[in-house]
């Protein structure tokens, strides 16, 4: 360009206002990086997450300690080798069978058996912390009974070599993924993530997506991870797809 | 992974179907799709857009009345092994999104419908035209969304699928056996729903590298009278369904290599 | 320091710059990119089955007669598959197409999920949901009316068979209600009963005992396409692939039908001329001595020459076949060579165990009295009756100990008067029903009285009765028509008031022997979910009509519902059905010298009518009698056939969208039928290959497609059967041609029942 278009009038009093200028930016600057590391580390999350009581409030404590086999007495394998998961209100029925024979003075046992086992023994709607999308195939059996799986939780494992009726599995079992759920008195609330739809606990608790155990995450690197390092190979796509 | 995987027993599913057997009754046909939710339309003639796992071809010996014959040959995926059975499928080969997959544990091709993304490359790769494209989103009249099985994944429009070999029944036995302490399944365990629908019992599944499975048996020495064929083998596809017909026609034409039908073309016949 | 513009963008651009770097030290944009990208792959209209735990029900399938035991898969209160039962005596296991997809009925559009009264013209598919109460009230007011007005026997009753609870229940219902108008599908299953009828004395069904046969003779059955129970003829069938069995089928057919191609051998033959073949391989046999002496010396009559008590001389079968079938005669007529005549004739005499079989395709359509009666003649020269391998007699399913009906004056006089149909009076003395002439009698304006009500049970006349357009006339005359069924098939699109039944998948019911099942089965339907919608069992349909109506009608069925009904019914039986799925017994496998029920205890080969019907003695002689089909040869050059096979459902189920699906192009191309016609012929007539034409009989004509098709002869042209209805949903009705539509009425003159469907027709490029 033409030497006209040079600044003529530059003075020290302008050379001032400009470092001043920048002062201010590179607070403005700092302002912007600390405002983003708040925004990004406290308050997305609470924007990322809508949060839910769950239906009922259940307590693990007392159940743990009224039934005679632990998880299992609820949570167990039906006899085809699916895993029933969440039991059904007909199970809970199974003690919780009317309002005239309560188990105990909680109240939210009577609203359970209030609004759900007196009323054709509706389903709760509760929401799964677990769930996982439509296309994931995940076997519980594979995982509690497996000899791989066996062999990883307990390394002097062996193969029986006669067929057994069933395999027994103990809570310790239940804690290498689940951790300690049935150490719980109340229902954390659920947490879902507003865009993707899944429950936080996919993702996990950190935002950082950090774990230190392998229940505080469920993405499909999680499962990748634990399965190379069990089976050596992170295997066939259809294992776990379906 | 093939040596990661060598010290466990390893299967390879495969089909022999009986062509002498088989009626061309549809009933693999609808078992599939009842099974597998696979969707259909208001009008399915179009035969290039309409979604069949399992498809009954139509074989004609091509002479007149009333020496004309005709011999149906049911075509499922063929979980081809590829090339020295090491699992380079056609259409595993070409995937660019890993959404097809060869398992050298069970010799079964995957697809994941959520992870393709309908570039369509493994349809121009299979041999057999056992891919098929969702044009459209599947659409369930009012009320028969009900009877949709959560065993498998219902697809949506841009993806492909194909013959899964009910890989989720091998699942489900797995999930019994692993209960009972076992690793093996026993041969009746794991059928596909065509094999069990199957009225002429003409197609039987089982593990071809296990001996004591009648698959196994009929692939090493099929029953008198009959011969075993592959769909184009000279492709060197190393297809897992084999056929038997005594029927010199049927197999002549199965065996008809690419270049006799090029060279045909080309004279004009 | 001015905060001017500048200033303000710098300071902005610096926080935003801050903002950036300070977001890299965050989750924020990796978490976002994560999520975002599961977000894009997220279908929330693509359905996530609800997962839960998996049972099997057990139930019988209903969707045909063959009565397969089914396993219905559920998850949860769910029903997601449909698989044979294994070890059933009738499938074990295997399952056809149309049971496989009983799913898309329970859960589908062509479901009728209330009663229904009719808002708009008839078949407009316009209806007013009612309660049941107006529903069942309307159908005993509009009887009753009739009734006291002394035209019961205007009111008519169409059910799909004679046998089970239910179908009594309503046969019941018209008889104490006093008309003579019932309607019962008549099959080819008929035709064999009235065969045995004849020749041995009591009215039974044929059971034969095909996996004990080594040489099956089939005239025209479709084995592997719905002829008897499906599933169990397709393992038949299977059998003679089995290396070493064996077992052949010889399959006497005009077209390369599916069957035909699995055969061991296929005799291409003309087109209804089936019974002259059967007639040579009777001479053959007399001729050369093949036949088994023992029977026809000794429990067999009327095979030699016989004189009455008014020494009037007749021919015995042995002189009549021997003088009018020579293989050069059957040659003429059948179109087949008389060496291979000779050479089937030896090789029937000479297999161990063989049987020959009547009823063309599925046996849908009645077929001749002297066709059924030649094929069971040769079963007889041969002595294969009661024996392994053979054929027996099954007397039909409706032995229920029901108390007599109660029968007023009313009901007496008016069962007394004749017929619509004709049938039982001098000019269809043989017959006891016509329904194929319903169509033209309805259309006739000299019919003896109209039709004022039409009560139908689970039948679909509306599309299975030949002369469709007829039937449709006819049936739009009729004031008041009530259907009673689960699907909204063709005939339920005709009526007035929808009944909805429901669906074997929710309720209890007997079902009766399959058609042609070597032993008495009696099938149990039963509740695999609760009814999905607001349906009725139609047994209790029946009796709450009858309890309605009061009197006498109401006498007449004493039980307090149907369940009732069927326990009493079914007897000792139940423990078995509700225990297995099926009650079975053993056919009466008694000796030849208690076998026959006839007036001399003997098998006749020409059973001789007496009734005043016949003025002179009318003996059934088996004979072949040629059928001529309306149209001159030189209009309607070629002979139009329908085929038949296990993917076409063709009688009152329809096609489910699997099923529609499953067809070739070579059945259905866009909305229209594809006609089969062999390659010469075609050419000669201008036609290609997927080309669209004109098909034209003199009962109607149709838009179709051309497939080349070398298994059928020069100068025929062969139609799917099972396409072209109006009922159900978009998935199947509008699709192709009804071959009803195309087919005149082709009685056969013995009985009147329909013979066959057979046209002329032409055919010209569109």
């Amino acid at each position: 360009m033409s030497q006209s278009s040079l600044k003529p009038s530059e003075t020290p009093a302008d050379k001032n206002a400009y470092a001043g200028l920048w002062a201010v930016v590179l607070f403005a600057a700092a302002v912007g990086f600390y405002a983003s590391l708040l925004v990004g580390w406290i308050v997305f999350p609470k924007l990322l997450y809508s949060k839910q009581n769950q239906p009922i409030d259940f307590n693990h404590v007392v159940h743990v300690g009224a039934v005679d086999d632990s998880c299992q007495t609820c949570h167990y394998f039906r006899e085809d080798g699916s895993f029933a998961g969440m039991p059904a209100t007909a199970d809970c029925a199974g003690c919780h069978e009317s309002m005239d024979s309560l188990q105990g003075e909680n109240p939210q046992e009577k609203l359970f058996v209030q609004d759900y086992v007196e009323k054709d023994q509706k389903e709760v709607p509760w929401f799964i912390y677990s769930k996982q999308p439509p296309c994931v195939f995940f076997s519980h059996a594979a995982h509690v009974f497996s000899p791989k799986m066996r062999q990883f939780r307990d390394p002097e494992y062996q193969l029986p070599e006669e067929e057994v009726e069933e395999g027994a599995y103990d809570d310790t079992t239940c804690h290498v993924c689940h951790g300690f759920i049935g150490e719980s008195e109340h229902n954390r609330p659920y947490e879902e993530n507003r865009i993707t739809g899944y429950s936080r606990d996919i993702w996990g608790e950190n935002i950082a997506g950090i774990k230190k155990h392998t229940w505080e995450r469920m993405k499909m690197d999680d499962c990748a991870e634990c399965h190379e390092k069990v089976k050596g190979h992170k295997e066939a796509c259809f294992v776990c797809h379906k | 992974m093939e040596a990661a995987e060598s010290h466990e027993k390893q299967k390879m599913y495969g089909m022999v179907i009986d062509l002498d057997k088989c009626t061309g009754c549809g009933a693999c046909m609808v078992a599939c799709m009842a099974e597998n939710n696979v969707p259909f339309r208001k009008d399915e003639t179009d035969k290039f857009k309409s979604i069949t796992w399992m498809r009954v071809y139509l074989l004609s010996n091509k002479k007149d009345y009333p020496y004309s014959d005709i011999c149906y040959l049911p075509r499922p995926c063929m979980h081809c092994s590829g090339r020295g059975g090491h699992g380079h499928s056609p259409c595993v080969s070409v995937c660019p999104a890993v959404a097809t997959d060869y398992s050298h544990a069970t010799g079964i091709v995957s697809q994941i419908y959520t992870r393709c993304f309908g570039c369509r490359y493994c349809m121009g790769a299979c041999p057999y035209h056992a891919r098929y494209f969702n044009w459209w989103d599947p659409k369930w009249p009012e009320g028969m969304k009900e009877y949709l099985s959560p065993d498998v994944s219902c697809r949506m429009r841009g993806v492909v699928e194909k013959c899964s070999f009910c890989f989720h029944r091998y699942q489900r036995a797995m999930d019994l056996a692993f209960t009972e302490q076992r690793t093996e399944l026993e041969e009746n365990e794991y059928q596909t729903s065509c094999t069990q629908a199957c009225p002429a019992n003409a197609i039987v599944f089982g593990d071809l590298n296990n001996e004591e499975h009648q698959v196994a048996q009929l692939v090493s020495e099929p029953p008198e009278g009959k011969k075993k064929f592959r769909l184009l083998e000279q492709l060197d596809t190393n297809p897992k369904v084999y056929y038997l017909t005594s029927k010199d026609w049927v197999l002549s034409a199965a065996n008809r290599s690419v270049k006799e039908e090029a060279k045909k073309a080309e004279s004009g016949h | 320091m001015k905060l001017d513009r500048r200033t303000f963008l710098s300071i902005g651009a610096g926080a935003a710059a801050g903002g950036a770097v300070g977001s890299l030290f965050t989750p924020l944009p990796w978490k976002l990119t994560d999520d975002l990208s599961i977000w894009s792959q997220n279908w929330p209209w693509t359905p996530d089955p609800a997962r839960g735990e998996v049972t099997f029900a057990p139930t019988t399938c209903e969707l045909c007669p063959g009565g397969c035991g089914v396993s219905v898969r559920k998850v949860k209160d769910r029903c997601v598959k449909i698989e044979g039962a294994d070890g059933n005596p009738v499938n074990d296991g295997g399952i056809c197409p149309l049971g496989s997809s009983g799913l898309q009925i329970l859960y589908g559009p062509t479901r009728i999920k209330t009663p229904l009264k009719r808002a708009g013209k008839r078949g407009e598919g316009k209806w007013k949901p009612v309660t049941w109460d107006e529903a069942l009230g309307e159908v005993a007011a509009k009887l009753s009316d009739l009734r006291q007005k002394k035209l019961a026997h205007t009111a008519a009753v169409y059910v799909n068979g004679g046998e089970g609870t239910v179908n009594n229940l309503f046969l019941r219902l018209a008889t104490v209600y006093g008309t003579p108008n019932v309607f019962v599908s008549r099959t080819a299953w008929d035709t064999y009963a009235d065969a045995l009828l004849h020749m041995q004395g009591e009215y039974a069904k044929p059971a034969f005992d095909l996996e004990n046969s080594d040489y099956i003779l089939s005239f025209g059955c479709g084995i592997i396409e719905g002829w008897g129970s499906p599933v169990r003829m397709i393992r038949v069938n299977a059998q003679v692939a089995e290396a070493g069995s064996g077992k052949t089928v010889v399959q006497i057919e005009p077209r390369l039908s599916n069957t035909a191609a699995k055969a061991g051998k296929w005799v291409a033959i003309k087109p209804g001329t089936e019974a002259a073949l059967a007639l040579g391989l009777c001479h053959v046999i007399i001729r050369e001595g093949l036949f088994n002496d023992e029977f026809v010396s000794t429990f067999s009559q009327n095979f030699e020459d016989w004189v009455d008590e008014v020494h009037t001389e007749h021919r015995g079968f042995k002189r009549a076949v021997l003088e009018d079938f020579p293989p050069s005669a059957v040659e003429k007529i059948t179109g087949v060579p008389r060496a291979q005549v000779a050479k089937l004739a030896r090789e029937f005499a000479a297999a161990k165990a063989p049987v020959a079989l009547f009823g063309t395709g599925k046996g849908e359509e009645a077929g001749t009295l002297y066709g059924a009666m030649a094929v069971h003649a040769l079963n007889a020269l041969m002595g294969r009756i009661n024996q392994a391998g053979g054929v027996f007699m099954l007397p039909p399913d409706a032995d229920f100990n029901w108390p007599a009906p109660a029968m007023d004056a009313l009901a007496q006089r008016s069962l007394r008067e004749n017929r619509i149909d004709g049938a039982g009076t001098d000019r269809f003395p043989l017959a006891s029903e016509l329904p194929s002439r319903l169509g033209e009698v309805l259309a006739d304006p000299k019919k003896p009285y109209p039709l004022h009500a039409l009560l139908v049970y689970a039948a679909d006349p509306a599309f299975t009765l030949p002369e469709t357009e007829k039937v449709l006339a006819g049936l739009s005359q009729i004031d008041f028509v009530v259907y009673c069924g689960s699907q909204m098939n063709d005939t339920a699109a005709m009526a007035d008031l929808v009944l909805p039944d429901h669906t074997c998948y929710e309720k209890w019911q007997d079902v009766p022997t399959p058609p042609g099942f070597a032993r008495r089965h009696i099938g149990l339907t039963r509740p695999v979910v609760k009814p999905l919608f607001s349906t009725m069992q139609a047994g209790e349909t029946a009796i709450r009509i009858a309890k309605a109506m009061g009197g006498p009608v109401a006498e007449s069925f004493p039980w307090s519902d149907y369940i009732q009904c069927l326990e009493e019914s079914m007897g000792a039986r139940l423990a078995d059905m509700k225990e297995n799925g099926f009650w079975e017994a053993e056919p009466d496998k008694g000796p030849w010298y208690t076998a026959f029920k006839t007036r001399t205890r003997k098998f006749d080969f020409a059973p001789r009518i007496i009734s005043p019907a016949f003025p002179d003695t009318k003996i059934l002689l088996p004979t072949y009698e040629a059928l001529t089909p309306a149209g001159s040869e030189s209009g309607f050059p070629l002979t139009l056939i329908p085929y038949e096979n296990l993917r076409l459902a063709a009688q009152n189920v329809g096609d489910t969208p699997f099923l529609v699906k499953t067809l070739p192009d070579s059945s259905l191309m866009n909305q229209e039928s594809v006609v089969e016609i062999n390659p010469a012929t075609g050419k000669a007539f201008g036609l290609r290959e997927g080309g669209a034409a004109i098909l034209s009989t003199p009962a109607g004509e149709t838009r179709v497609r051309v497939h080349f098709y070398p298994g059928v002869a020069k100068n025929t042209v062969a139609l799917p059967k099972g396409l072209g209805h109006i009922g159900y949903d978009d998935y199947l009705a509008g699709k192709g041609t009804n071959v009803n539509a195309l087919v005149g009425l082709l009685p056969d003159p013995v009985t009147g029942h329909n013979a066959a469907l057979i046209a002329r027709a032409r055919i010209v490029p569109a």
